[in-house]
């Protein structure tokens, strides 16, 4: 029955899809806003039928429905509430189904939102965003049905894959999704400009926000992803540039990039192909990450199945990449640049310079990710590039970017901007200096650590010199007392103020990669109860091995003594888990967390009942520092997001939205930082 | 052209230059081949270099020791096989009969590795032979 309801649903929407597309069409070739209303309310009745679907699928979840195949596949009567929610993502199909509800809720809100100036503007913008939805709606009809049922219903289900069993795989994937559908919106507006052949650049203003929150999204879903396999891989590591982990970063690089230069064309009217270019690229990419890695192309180490999806996702990303490409050619009188670069030490400038970065770590973990496939073409003998090529490549160009980035606050907009920059970097690069001797004779030697701490020294410097002296004029101009003038500042530009958060959060993160992956160490001891074995300062001593029950898994739990540096011993409990619908054991890891380092502990076997275990022992410096930063992040973006607190008099008001003022005051003082 | 185009394209030139240098240095130190164990063995000009090898874990020449962590087993193509020798943590699913990746070098007629991989069709897809079969525990409780 239930499966009736849920595939109803999918074949209506599909009809629903189709209606307003045709209603989109009409729209534009009458120019009548009337039939674009319909098509908005129609995409609203989409996004009704895909939530209906949803909510089928998930009470097949609740209700344990092993009719269902995919119900069957990825839960148990066993399994707890959470992951019950978490299994229908699980799987091929409901992470499709996800991701579809995701798109069809925030396409609804944008076309709710959003009108257009013109109504062919509108057509390309809704009509981009129905052929989107009614891609994943037939997809899952005729591809990867959620609903499918089951041959030989079976009493209970298979269980859902003891590595998916933790809270951050519950909220790791909607997160992507939510940045990767979030990234079809912007990519529609842009369209729709395009078809409109406008030639202003208000429009961007609509994308900003999109685009931010795609962003922000896709990066908590990649830094929750990196989180997950810290605590559940079990090697003591968070990246390992993987094809899946590599297909959520190539969007994220390009969108980073999209981020910086619609700023320059907002305020400048400059990088105009680029842009068009990068909000396609950005949404090709979500698309290509998935073809990736669902089309058995690319082996992973945990890539899903080979399936038909494949195909499909192919076809949309030729589609896609074409209609881009020709639209950007059709429309290239309206993509011309209103002004020229006057300055290479500009804001301008580094912006530009930032994106080629960006743009060039893209296409390098791109071959790198689909080298395999490129190697079997040319040489017909596949051929992988390991860690050590990306290490070798995208970390440097990584290190060059962060190092623009702590020059960031530094930097204004016009022609003068060098003779600034100079006057400015005089005390960050001093104080760099100092922090570069002081750890070379502290026998610092690593060309990695030393960039990095570099990087701080600039980056902190030239926030709080800034944000000095911005305060101290702002006190002067408006007779405030320095702390009013510190939060009127402060709340006066989210957008810059909110950046530059995010990049403090950044260069904490950059601190952490470096801390850990520098002067991590990584050490297997062979020990019998009560032995000791030392590493980098902390002591580890294993006392014995215990069985525990728990609701759908056994567990085998060691308990081991560590002694950090400073003398605090605590207890930690690594575990290896047998869960019950699971043919295979899974390490439980065990982390003594610090601001310092983390101690990391894996039983990696025993014998015997425990007389002998072996336990893996990893120091990760600094590896807090990593999701900290991602917090930072997190607030900063939500602060750029956000509107102004403080109420702005009428009289200030007047004067900031006169255009003329505006302009003026954009290019003597320095422009939104993010 | 103005002198900012000139600059930009020498700041263009040195970057391109850098990064197709990195990734050139780069590819070399990650090359690393991808090969069915049948081709392996039957090539001798791999021997020398590390790669990465496919087959599966032999059921009969199969010795593993989690506390001490070492495997030797012999890993079959379709019609040859190698023995190995590998140092490490043993992965959760490893197993006789199962389809794995191993990476390191041919010494003394043992190619010795380094990384050992499992590999199932995915961990998110279930495996259909084995539904509604309890679970096989593979090691030793206490």
């Amino acid at each position: 029955m239930i499966e009736l309801l849920g595939n109803l649903s999918l074949a209506f929407s599909l009809l629903l899809a189709a209606a307003t597309l045709a209603a989109t069409v009409g729209g534009a070739k009458f120019e009548s806003v009337r039939l674009l209303t319909a098509a908005r309310v129609l995409l609203v009745m989409f996004t009704l039928l895909i939530v209906g679907a949803s909510a089928t699928l998930l009470a097949a979840f609740l209700n344990n429905d092993f009719n269902i195949e995919y119900v069957a596949h990825y839960s148990e009567r066993a399994l707890p509430f959470g992951y019950k929610l978490a299994a229908f993502w699980a799987g091929q199909e409901g992470s499709l189904l996800l991701w579809a509800l995701v798109l069809a809720i925030m396409s609804s809100i944008a076309v709710l939102v959003r009108r257009g100036q013109t109504p062919g503007e509108d057509a390309g913008f809704i009509g981009t965003l129905t052929i989107v939805n009614g891609f994943f709606a037939a997809l899952m009809l005729f591809a990867a049905n959620p609903f499918k049922l089951i041959d030989e219903v079976p009493l209970d289900g298979r269980g859902l894959n003891p590595m998916l069993q933790d809270p951050n795989m519950v909220a790791h994937p909607p997160l992507l999704f939510l940045g990767y559908a979030g990234f079809t919106v912007p990519f529609a507006i842009m369209v729709g400009a395009l078809v409109a052949g406008r030639r202003d650049n208000a429009w961007l203003g609509d994308t900003r926000r999109w685009t931010i929150v795609s962003w922000l999204f896709l990066s908590i879903g990649i830094i929750l992803g990196a989180q997950w396999a810290y605590l559940e891989l079990g090697w003591g590591g968070y990246w390992a540039w993987d094809p899946v982990e590599n297909a959520s970063l190539l969007p994220w690089l390009t969108g980073t990039a999209l981020l910086h230069s619609i700023m320059v064309q907002q305020t400048r009217g400059m990088f105009k192909v680029w842009n068009a270019a990068l909000f396609a690229l950005t949404f090709i990419l979500c698309i290509f990450g998935t073809y990736l890695t669902r089309s058995g192309i690319i082996q992973s180490v945990h890539a899903f199945g080979e399936s038909a999806i494949g195909t499909f996702f192919l076809a949309m990303l030729i589609v896609v990449t074409l209609a881009s490409i020709i639209l950007i050619i059709v429309r290239r009188n309206v993509l011309q640049s209103e002004e020229k670069l006057e300055s290479l030490a500009g804001r301008e400038a580094l912006f530009l310079a930032t994106n080629v970065l960006l743009v060039l770590m893209t296409a390098i973990t791109l071959i790198g990710t689909i080298f395999p496939v490129i190697s079997r073409l040319i040489a017909s003998q596949e051929v992988t590039v390991g860690p050590s090529f990306y290490n070798k490549v995208v970390a440097p160009l990584g290190m060059l970017l962060a190092a623009m980035m702590a020059m960031g606050p530094m930097l204004v907009y016009g022609a003068d901007a060098g003779k600034k920059l100079l006057k400015s970097a005089i005390l960050p690069v001093t104080l760099a200096t100092v922090v570069l001797v002081v750890a070379y004779t502290r026998n610092f030697r690593d060309a990695w650590s030393l960039s990095a701490m570099a990087v701080v020294a600039v980056a902190g410097t030239a926030i709080v010199q800034e944000l000095l002296k911005a305060t101290l004029l702002r006190a002067k101009e408006h007779r405030e007392n320095l702390v009013l003038a510190f939060v009127k500042l402060l709340d006066s530009s989210h957008r810059r103020y909110g950046g530059q958060i995010v990049h403090v959060g950044v260069i904490m993160m950059v601190v952490g990669i470096i801390g850990s992956s520098v002067f991590g160490a990584k050490e297997t001891y062979t020990l019998k109860p009560g032995d000791t074995a030392s590493i980098r300062d902390h002591t580890v001593k294993y006392i014995d091995i215990h069985e525990k029950r728990m609701a759908n898994y056994t567990a085998v739990d060691a308990t081991v003594e560590v002694t950090l540096p400073d003398g605090k011993v605590s207890t930690l409990h690594p575990q290896r888990r047998f869960y019950d619908k699971a043919e295979d054991a899974n390490s439980e890891v065990a982390i003594e967390s610090t601001l310092k380092s983390d101690v990391y502990l894996m039983l990696a076997g025993w014998e015997n009942g425990g007389t002998v275990a072996a336990i893996q022992v990893i120091i990760n410096p600094l590896v807090s520092w990593i999701w900290i930063g991602g917090i930072v992040l997190t607030i900063g973006a939500l602060i750029c997001l956000t509107p102004k607190f403080i109420p702005v008099k009428h009289a200030e008001l007047v004067k900031k939205t006169s255009p003329k003022h505006n302009a003026a005051s954009a290019r003597r003082q320095v422009g939104p930082a993010m | 052209m103005t002198r900012i185009g000139i600059k930009l394209l020498v700041a263009g030139a040195i970057l391109t230059g850098a990064v197709g240098y990195l990734g050139f240095a780069g590819a070399k130190s990650g090359w690393v081949y991808y090969l069915e164990v049948d081709k392996y063995v039957a090539d001798a000009s791999f021997a020398p270099q590390r790669v990465r090898l496919h087959g599966k874990v032999s059921t009969e020449q199969f010795s593993v020791n989690k506390a001490g962590l070492a495997a030797n087993f012999d890993l079959h193509g379709h019609s040859r096989q190698v023995a190995v020798a590998y140092h490490g943590a043993i992965p959760d699913m490893f197993e006789p009969g199962r389809d794995v990746v191993v990476e390191g070098k041919m010494h003394d007629g043992v190619f010795v590795a380094d990384v050992l991989m499992t590999k199932c069709a995915s961990k998110y897809e279930g495996k259909p032979e084995n539904a509604g079969v309890p679970a096989t525990q593979p090691e030793s409780k206490p």
